[in-house]
């Protein structure tokens, strides 16, 4: 059995978003429930969270993002930037707690007290840009952790891997010329789903042509086209890019049962597509990966896919 | 909506007196495919297109080299003798869509668009107008497309809109293809969000049956080009 880091803190369901809206501090409980009722708890190593260090959110998001965000939500608004970003009055700190979380996870992998990690935090970021708000996400927590691994830690390339139903616009854009992080994203197809980008020609720009992959999934699809993408564009490229650590940003929005998507994944192919990540993170990358949670959103699935999930981390 | 606000001013000419090499050359470094054939006084007499050029090109140019008495014939070829005399001009005041029926009717790949007195302001290509049409329709603003399917009556249109408005849910744009079935349309709202489940659900209650969009089209194929098994329209 593997040390597995657990990221999880109450003050992330502080963070509410409006009525009708599907990110909810629920889904958070939900993850830990089916977590716990599958006695993982004792075998997981808990990490505690803390504010994160502005430095490290400054690598990749503009100082004037950071201050309109932190002026907006003492202001007392309940949206930012994108009519989907609701929020409240604790929003900016917990979104400093989630990337606080993660960058924990982070260093215990990267000490080597940990062996991989699983970060179940709110708000989401893959949909994050340097200077927007956007799709739920405020601070673009696996792009933040990228390069705090990068430059803490010296390390030089880093593999993102990001199954989240819909396209991690903000990831791709933030490394889309440096080929020293390679983005890898499997999505319903941007003609048919929010954000509308992921397209599969888009390969990089400049130096970081290249570094960047998107599979687009149609509506209706899924394990089989889902495996056949893995299988024709994840494993070989992460094999050539040999990454030295994994980044995954883990989405479970595109299950048969989440409204949020068209897609039909099932919790088996997660729990296979899981698997098979950490299988490349022992070829490629001396096992380290951190796993930080996306979308999903059905509270139904949400606890049977956070256990699989976490005991392919465990014992994959 | 106008072609003056979306046509290339920056246009590239020729005299009636260049070269076929010349005009080649033109076209290589500027990556166009057209070339507008002109007097001194800017007014437009021809067209050359990258068709034209390599028509008059023997292929054995490309692949084994030509004899030096081909090549001072062709040397001797100019705008004059390739050029299309016959251009399917526009003017400045015309619209976006006078020009997009325009090309497809004509089947060329650019217009030159001219004043009155026949003097060349600009030239808008197939490429511009796809860059406008982009723009119209959206795409690369983040944001879900819906497809409902509605009833040729008055109001429809209004009724789904009110609805979308009052979930506090903003519009990017809405297309509408006209001949979906029999006294049917299907109406394309591309709603900036993420969050379309409740706004689903919303529209079935009221009673708008929603189209899977995996049956989505956005055009009327010609009667040949349709798959037997699709429904007739």
């Amino acid at each position: 059995m593997k040390r597995t880091g657990f990221v999880y803190d109450e003050r992330y369901l502080l963070h509410k978003t409006g009525p009708y809206h599907p990110e909810v501090p629920e889904r958070l409980t939900a993850i830990y429930e089916g977590i716990e009722q599958a006695g993982l708890l004792e075998k997981l190593i808990r990490v505690p969270a803390a504010p994160a260090d502005l430095q490290w959110i400054l690598n990749i998001h503009t100082a004037e993002y950071v201050k309109r965000f932190e002026a907006a939500c003492r202001a007392g608004n309940q949206m930012f930037d994108s009519p989907d970003n609701e929020m409240c009055a604790q929003t900016y700190d917990v979104a400093l707690l989630a990337v606080g979380g993660v960058l924990e996870a982070c260093r215990g992998v990267m000490d080597g007290r940990l062996d991989n990690a699983f970060c179940a935090v709110r708000p989401p970021g893959h949909h994050a840009e340097a200077s927007r708000a956007m799709g739920f996400c405020y601070f673009n927590n696996v792009a933040i952790a990228a390069r705090f691994i990068q430059k803490q830690f010296g390390l030089g390339r880093v593999g993102i891997v990001d199954f989240d139903v819909h396209h991690g616009n903000g990831t791709q854009h933030i490394f889309e010329d440096d080929p020293t992080v390679y983005y890898y994203s499997i999505h319903q197809h941007p003609s048919f789903a929010y954000p509308g980008t992921g397209r599969e020609f888009e390969y990089g720009q400049g130096d970081g042509y290249g570094f960047t992959k998107n599979s687009p999934v149609l509506p209706g699809q899924g394990d089989e086209d889902y495996r056949r993408l893995l299988n024709r564009d994840l494993f070989p490229a992460f094999a050539e890019f040999k990454p030295e650590v994994i980044i995954v940003s883990a989405g479970f929005d595109g299950h048969r049962d989440d409204d949020m998507s068209d897609t039909k994944v099932s919790t088996e192919f997660y729990t296979w597509m899981m698997l098979k990540i950490v299988e490349m993170a022992q070829t490629h990358s001396g096992g380290r990966i951190v796993s930080v949670l996306e979308g999903g959103y059905s509270l139904r699935r949400l606890p049977e896919l956070a256990r699989y999930h976490v005991e392919s981390l465990l014992n994959g | 909506m106008f072609v003056s606000r979306s046509m290339t001013r920056r246009v590239i000419t020729v005299g009636l007196e260049a070269t076929l090499f010349e005009i080649q050359d033109l076209m290589a470094q500027n990556g166009i495919r057209h070339v507008p054939v002109v007097d001194e006084d800017n007014k437009l007499i021809g067209i050359v297109s990258d068709r034209d050029v390599r028509s008059a090109l023997p292929f054995r140019y490309l692949q084994e080299g030509i004899s030096p008495e081909e090549k001072a014939k062709l040397q001797g070829l100019r705008a004059k003798d390739m050029m299309t005399r016959k251009v399917f001009t526009i003017s400045p005041g015309y619209t976006i869509q006078d020009a997009l029926l325009m090309i497809q009717n004509a089947k060329v790949g650019a217009l030159p668009v001219v004043d009155e007195e026949g003097r060349l302001k600009g030239i808008l290509s197939v490429r511009d107008l796809l860059r406008a049409f982009i723009n119209v329709l959206g795409i690369g603003q983040p944001g879900t497309l819906l497809c409902i399917l509605v009833e040729e009556k008055v109001g429809q249109l209004k009724k789904i809109v009110d609805a979308i408005t009052a979930m506090g849910v903003s519009f990017g744009s809405v297309l509408v293809a006209r001949y979906w079935e029999e006294d049917k349309r299907a109406v394309f709202p591309y709603l900036l969000t993420q969050n379309v489940a409740h706004v689903k659900k919303k529209l079935q209650e009221m009673g708008y049956t929603l189209i899977d969009p995996m049956q989505w089209y956005l055009d009327q194929l010609p009667e040949d080009e349709r798959p037997p098994d699709k429904p007739k329209r």
